[in-house]
Formats: C-alpha cells, sequence, structure tokens
C-alpha cells in the first residue's frame, strides 16, 4: 500500500511541477502541442523510473557514509556523498542517451520533432531533482522506483494538460506582452491550485 | 574539429583526474568544518528545548554549555539503556540518525534521551529531553520536547521541519507557537495515564485543558503531524520515564 | 597541462593585437543585455525551475543567486579557457561535469560555513547543476568566445536571472509572509493586522507573480512572442 501511496503523492500532490517547479523549463517550451508533449512526457517517465533506482543503488552502495563496507568492512569511514551531483547526473546522461537511441530506432518521426529536447531531458530539473528528493526521503529500492515513476507521471499530466490548455489558447485574445510565456506561467498557477484538492489523498 | 578517439580517451582521464581531485581536495578540507555545523545544529536544537539560546553568539559558548550541562543516554523500549551498537561500538545519542531510526520497527528502535543537569549540581537533572520524528503535511518533521525533572510538565519543545508552508505548517518553529506548550501543559492524566499533549483544531480557542494547546489555523494536517508524533514517541518513551519517575531527578549513570 | 597553458598565452597575445577597451561598447552590451532586452527567465525562458523554488523568502534567494552567479562565471571562464581543447563528442558531459564540480563545491562551503542555509536550500543547490540557463550560456557562449568576454557574459546571465528571481521573492515574502529579509515591515509600521496572502507562500504565488513580471517586463521591452 505504501508503495502505491508514494506514487500517488508524486503524482498527485508532490507534483514535480506544481510543488516543486522542477523540470520547468521543457515544461513551458514543449508544450505547445499535445503530440510532443505527449513524447516528451512518456521520455520523462521512462527515463525517471530507470535512473531513481539506479541512482538509489550507487548512493546505497557506493556514495553515503560507510556504503562501501560491503567491499571490506574496512571502507566503513569513507562517505563519498560528495561526489553525488556528478554520479547522479553522469547516471542521467547515459539513460538519456540510451532513450536517445531507442526512440529514433522506433519512431524517426517521434524522435524528430522532440528535437532538441531529448538531450535536454539530461538538464530537466526534475529527473535530478527526483534523485536528489529520493536520497532526502529515505526510501527503500522499491519505494525509490515508484517514486521515480510517479513523479515522471506527474510530469506527464501535467505537460499533457498544459498543452491542450495551450492548444485551446491560441483562438484566444491575450494582451501582446503577455502572449507565451506570461500567460502560460499564470495558467500553470491556476493548474497547481486545482492540483491542491488533491491534498491528503491515499489510499 | 574531429578528434581521435586516444584524445578523447585521455581528454576524459585527465579530466577525471583534476575534476576529482578537486573535489576530493575541498571535501577533505571542509569535512571538519561541517561536522562541527552538523554538531553544532544538533546540539543547538536539544538546547533550544529548555533554554533561549538566541543570546550566544559564538558557536563555542554553545558547545560549551552542552559539554557542561548536557548528559545523554540511549534506551531501548523497555526504557533499559544500551551502551553499544550491534558491532560493539560505544553507542552516541547525538549520532543516531532519527529519520533512519523512525522507519525501524517501533520495538527495536534506538531512543536517545538527553539530561539537562542542574547548573551547580550536575547530580540533579533540570529537565530530560526527548527526540522525535513524524510526518508533517509535506515531509518530515522533528521535535525535541523537553519534561521538567517530575517527567510529566511539559518545559518546552522546539520543532523542525523538512517542508512545511511557510506561514502556515512552518510556524510550529515559530517561538509564539512553542511557548503554547510552556503553560504548564501535562502529558499524563491525573489518574496517571498518558495522554500526551494535543494541538486542538482551530486557533485562538480558550479553555483548554492541560492536555490541550492552541491550534494554527490553516494547517490542520501539520498539527495532526504533530499530535501524531508526540503521541507515539512519548509512547515509547513511556517506560522510560515510568521507571526514572521514582528517582526524583537524580541523574542516572 | 602544458597545452592548456600554451593556448592560454596565445589568447593573451590576440587580445592585446585587437587592442579593444577594457569596456567596450561591444562589451558593456555582453553584460546589459541579459538584464532586460535579453533576460535569460522573462525573455529566454530558461532556468525557470529554480527560479522559483527559493523565492519564498529573500535571504535563501539572495544565497542562490549568489551561487548561480558563481557557478555560471567560473563555468563560463573554464569551459572557455578549454574551448579549443574540448572534443566535440563529448563536449556536453565536459560541460556537465565542470558545473557539477562546481556545484558541488558551492554545495560543500554551504554546508561548512553557512548550515542553516545549506538546510533551507536543501536539494535545490544541486539543482543549480541542470539550471539551463548555466549550461545554455556554456554551449551558446563560452564554446565560442574569449575568457574574458565568456566572464562578463556569465556576470550578465548571472545578473539577469538574479535581479528577475530576488524581485519574485521580494513580493512573495512581502505578501506572503509580511516581511524583509525576515523584517516584519508591516508589524514595524503599525499595520499588525496586515492579511498576509497565503497563496503567495505557496508554489502557486510564484507562477502568478512570474507571469504578471514577464508581462510588465516584456511590454516594456516590446518583445512579442509568436
Amino acid at each position: 500500500m505504501e508503495v502505491f501511496n508514494i506514487a500517488l503523492r508524486g503524482i498527485f500532490i508532490d507534483n514535480m511541477i506544481f510543488a516543486y517547479y522542477l523540470g520547468m523549463c521543457s515544461f513551458l517550451a514543449v508544450s505547445k502541442k499535445v503530440e510532443t508533449a505527449f513524447g516528451l512526457g512518456l521520455a520523462v517517465v521512462f527515463v525517471l523510473t530507470l535512473t531513481v533506482p539506479v541512482n538509489w543503488l550507487l548512493q546505497e552502495y557506493v556514495l553515503k557514509e560507510g556504503a562501501l563496507t560491503w567491499i571490506d568492512g574496512s571502507f566503513e569511514s569513507i562517505d563519498l556523498t560528495f561526489l553525488q551531483f556528478i554520479m547522479f547526473i553522469a547516471v542521467i546522461a547515459s539513460m538519456v542517451q540510451l532513450v536517445e537511441m531507442i526512440i529514433e530506432k522506433l519512431s524517426p518521426a517521434l524522435y524528430g520533432s522532440l528535437g532538441i529536447f531529448l538531450p535536454l531531458i539530461a538538464v530537466n530539473c526534475a529527473i535530478l531533482g527526483s534523485s536528489l528528493f529520493m536520497v532526502q526521503k529515505d526510501y527503500n529500492i522499491i519505494e525509490a522506483t515508484s517514486y521515480g515513476f510517479g513523479s515522471g507521471f506527474g510530469f506527464f499530466l501535467a505537460i499533457i494538460a498544459l498543452a491542450a490548455i495551450r492548444e485551446k489558447l491560441k483562438y484566444s485574445m491575450v494582451p501582446s506582452g503577455l502572449k507565451g510565456l506570461g500567460i502560460t506561467m499564470l495558467i500553470t498557477g491556476l493548474m497547481g491550485l486545482a492540483f491542491k484538492a488533491f491534498i491528503g489523498i491515499a489510499i | 574539429m574531429q578528434r581521435s578517439n586516444i584524445y578523447i580517451l585521455v581528454f576524459s582521464a585527465v579530466m577525471t583526474v583534476l575534476i576529482g581531485g578537486a573535489m576530493s581536495l575541498t571535501s577533505v578540507l571542509l569535512k571538519p568544518a561541517q561536522d562541527k555545523q552538523v554538531e553544532l545544529d544538533t546540539k543547538k536544537k536539544i538546547l533550544g528545548a529548555v533554554m533561549d539560546i538566541s543570546t550566544f553568539d559564538k558557536p563555542e559558548e554553545i558547545l560549551n554549555l552542552y559539554k557542561a550541562r548536557v548528559k545523554s543516554v540511549v534506551v531501548d523500549i523497555e526504557g533499559e539503556i544500551i551502551a553499544t551498537d550491534d558491532k560493539g561500538n560505544p553507542l552516541i545519542a547525538e549520532k543516531v540518525n532519527a529519520q533512519k531510526n523512525h522507519k525501524i520497527d517501533r520495538e527495536e528502535r534506538l531512543y536517545p534521551i538527553y539530561m539537562i543537569l542542574n547548573e551547580l549540581d550536575p547530580n540533579v537533572v533540570e529537565a530530560y529531553v526527548f527526540p522525535m520524528f513524524g510526518l508533517g503535511l509535506w515531509d518530515w518533521i522533528s521535535g525535541y520536547v523537553a519534561l521538567e525533572s517530575d517527567l510529566n510538565t511539559v518545559k518546552g519543545v522546539a520543532f523542525d521541519h523538512k517542508g512545511e508552508t511557510p506561514g502556515l505548517g512552518a510556524r510550529i518553529t515559530e517561538e509564539k507557537v512553542r511557548n503554547r506548550y510552556k503553560e504548564n501543559k501535562k502529558i499524563f492524566s491525573d489518574a496517571g495515564n498518558l495522554e500526551s499533549i494535543t494541538m486542538v483544531k482551530g486557533e485562538g480557542i480558550t479553555g483548554l485543558s492541560m492536555h490541550e494547546v492552541d491550534g494554527l489555523s490553516g494547517a490542520t494536517i501539520t498539527a495532526k503531524g504533530v499530535n501524531k508524533m508526540l503521541k507515539e514517541y512519548l509512547g515509547c518513551y513511556q517506560s522510560f520515564i515510568l521507571n526514572t519517575r521514582g528517582l526524583n531527578g537524580i541523574a542516572i549513570n | 597541462m602544458s597545452a592548456e597553458a600554451t593556448v592560454v598565452e596565445k589568447e593573451l597575445k590576440v587580445e592585446k593585437k585587437s587592442a579593444e577597451p577594457f569596456l567596450s561598447k561591444r562589451r558593456k552590451n555582453i553584460v546589459t543585455d541579459p538584464l532586460s532586452d535579453d533576460n535569460p527567465i522573462t525573455i529566454q525562458v530558461l532556468g525557470i525551475c529554480s527560479a522559483l523554488a527559493v523565492t519564498v523568502k529573500l535571504e535563501p534567494t539572495l544565497v542562490m543567486s549568489i551561487a548561480v552567479v558563481f557557478v555560471i562565471v567560473f563555468a563560463n571562464l573554464i569551459i572557455s579557457l578549454m574551448r579549443n581543447l574540448i572534443p566535440g563528442r563529448i563536449r556536453i558531459i565536459v560541460q556537465l561535469a565542470v558545473v557539477a564540480t562546481l556545484v558541488t563545491l558551492v554545495s560543500e562551503f554551504l554546508k561548512a560555513y553557512s548550515y542553516d542555509m545549506y538546510k533551507v536550500l536543501g536539494a535545490y543547490v544541486g539543482l543549480i547543476i541542470t539550471n539551463c540557463i548555466v549550461m545554455g550560456r556554456l554551449e551558446a557562449f563560452a564554446m565560442a568566445n574569449k575568457p574574458y568576454d565568456s566572464i562578463l557574459d556569465g556576470l550578465g546571465s548571472g545578473f539577469g536571472y538574479a535581479w528577475i528571481i530576488l524581485t519574485v521573492a521580494f513580493f512573495r515574502e512581502l505578501l506572503g509572509s509580511g516581511s524583509i529579509f525576515d523584517f516584519k515591515i508591516f508589524e514595524a509600521i503599525g499595520w499588525a493586522t496586515f492579511p498576509t496572502n497565503g497563496l503567495m507562500v505557496d508554489s502557486i504565488g510564484a507562477f502568478v507573480v512570474l507571469g504578471i513580471l514577464i508581462w510588465i517586463q516584456r511590454s516594456k521591452s516590446g518583445y512579442v512572442e509568436h
């Protein structure tokens, strides 16, 4: 149950976009069309579900204080936490590369439309953010995977919803200074307000 | 400009050595200062539950005060003192990680207790500080609850949190809210049952019993989290409290 | 190392030959453009994540701004110094590695000397790595420009980012907590009953404040997005 609750929280309450503002760059830039938003959302779910557990293993068996004792008991005092950022980002970058190659093989059309934003997933705050939050929350590996999937799916939902709204927005009269980014920020705020209704949700 | 694979390999190797070296060096150089900060942070929170420490400017003053006035032990759920961990190393109460500890079964947890000693007579305990841990609205909350030497009256509390909403749930760290626990609140009923202290729903409520404090308007879930944390952990410390009450404030060794 | 040194030397010679004034008009523009007309947040739409997360109060925002300026300036400098050495195929990972190292340094220093801030900023310091402004400037500017120009560019983008998030933080703290730098301003002027706005301390407040800020800024600069 707890595992489901973690995923639920990740999707609705601790939503990467609305609660933590993570992944905003691609959220704003790739949300003009539902189709591309769908592709990017899927890629994020996939990358997050993979990287969070991998980074969990890394943290548990390499980085944290005393993590290396599985090699030899005398390594107990070694603390490699200072390598955390660079190791996590390296894992993420390679995972993104992997996803990029898979998408290029399977769906060249999607690959074309995602364009520059696929490599940008590597610098998508949501991906690194989930891994860092996962460490702080002290999850076990199943919970970590569930958390990774949940945050990814939360991002997926948010970006599709925004893209759908923006497609309709084309027919609205928006003051010229507000066009584009400005109105999108305000809409995101309102969507966040709606998501607040989910606080306290649990199975 | 296309470079050979050898060049790329050598370049990566040199980069790795340089970057790794730079990071290890800073980490090693700053480690003592960081450890001191973490230690200071814990000790500030423990002392903060019983006295106002904002008047101290220098970290050394706090550390010295702590050294002179605080004695710590670790007990189990039965209230028995545990001296060493599984590997036989001495257990240090300040090093017990409350978050990790919280995830373990409550029977298996380590329960650190800090005794604040009398300024003049170090054999007399003035207050007991009990660390606790729980969940708020967004993330974890933690607390240090200090009881008078009668182990019933609350002397003070200090709360900390990871990400409660500023201005709402985060107010648990404010002095105004913390002082509400100081108004002669008791954790045991007159009949001797553990009642804990409950934050009521709503704010500005009058006619509260000795087990209730005024609530946080707009932060009901955080208040519930605090209540649950207090109830759970005071329950865990109950054996120790009952065992120790007979000692009338004599410091245990 | 020696190869790097010779490149630096070459740079210096070129600098001397070109004899461009220390603060020529072009260079001034490198610094001032990102402050308004080409602002990384409001115009280029970069680096929004961290822009919003830490802006509930001014103090953490200020620390965050300083950290970002530091990282962006030094990352720009280092990448610019190495730009002729970095193999094109692995340049992204090299840039990431440099940024990650700098961020680790910032985080370690914060932990050692300002532990309270370290706790407040938490994971968000680490997220400077993925701040698109930093990576964007490295890829778009530092890879193709001289070290000194790159420093200026870093300063410009860094401050362009800083003033926006400080403004957002100013309004969020003022309206949400009724204070400025934790100083209870409304109580000080005798208006203790000032109704603080809960939305402002919530994430929603950040979106709205930034949205309005973008509106004002774009109306002033006349920039219209299509």
